[in-house]
């Protein structure tokens, strides 16, 4: 095993037990840091995958941008202040475990009995130039529109989660 | 080099485990949690095909700038409709929105 696979092994089932932290943890503040930490995993994945721009996107957006919003909104959501335990999962949560152990089955059995063609060569690292060229040339135009996008959903948000007068 | 098949089933359980979490959650924000995790376990498949059978090795690193993109906007703005169902209704759990529900 050389030192990527043990590197890659570590990390894989870090996110692993992350993100079961997350769906499976009774408190949605521990909820949160753990999904910190699978997103910062993730990241490490990219690094392995040598794509490095994302890898730096990956921990400025979502381990540092998504995550904050979302530890705000738990903080002014919380209903209970009194800490009372209240039911975290519905009645609906053991057909959602099913639900969910039949997609990973679909998933796993269709990846792993596909012959994949591609060689497992050592690849070089992506520079962020080509990145950027291929971005602007090929993807001008959804560029643009992710653009918009964003500025509309967050105006659109702005609206939402403003207080009106007399309310 | 870690074989692609590796990627693949690491990123169908993070997949299922966001699935389990987004239909078994009350609470809105954890379904957004969720739904974070499913996105970003698309974003390890896109990276992890390009890198291994695309020969350019660029657009699916394109894309998942484009997910992540998007994921951002989606948080904003459900995270702003969260506060407001909050204000309004006194809870952020989801089987207490049910005005609309037949």
């Amino acid at each position: 095993m050389t030192a990527t696979e043990v590197i890659w092994w570590v990390f894989a089932l870090g996110i692993v037990a992350l993100s079961a932290g997350v769906v499976f943890s009774r408190s949605v503040i521990h909820s949160a840091i753990f999904l910190i930490g699978s997103l910062a995993g993730v990241g490490v994945m990219f690094v392995i995958l040598t794509v490095e721009f994302l890898a730096l996107t990956q921990f400025l957006i979502y381990g540092g941008a998504v995550t904050v919003l979302v530890l705000l909104a738990l903080m002014l959501t919380r209903a209970d202040p009194s800490g009372r335990a209240e039911k975290v999962n519905g009645p609906q949560a053991p057909f959602a475990l099913l639900a969910g152990i039949a997609v990973a089955a679909v998933l796993l059995v269709a990846a792993l009995s596909t012959e994949w063609a591609g060689t497992a060569d050592s690849p070089a690292s992506i520079a962020i130039e080509t990145i950027s060229q291929r971005l602007f040339e090929d993807f001008g135009f959804p560029f643009i529109l992710a653009s918009v996008l964003l500025l509309v959903a967050l105006v659109g948000a702005i609206i939402v989660a403003r207080q009106e007068e007399g309310e | 080099m870690v074989p692609l098949e590796n990627y693949l089933a690491l990123s169908a359980i993070v997949f299922a485990l966001g699935v389990y979490g987004v239909l078994a959650r009350r609470n809105a924000v954890m379904i957004l949690m969720s739904v974070e995790l499913m996105l970003n376990a698309v974003n390890i498949n896109f990276v992890a095909f390009a890198a291994y059978l695309d020969p350019d090795r660029i657009v699916g690193a394109i894309f998942a700038v484009f997910i992540i993109t998007v994921a951002a906007a989606e948080v904003g703005l459900a995270l702003a409709i969260v506060i407001r169902l909050f204000r309004n209704r006194a809870t952020a759990n989801v089987d207490e929105a049910a005005t609309m529900k037949w």
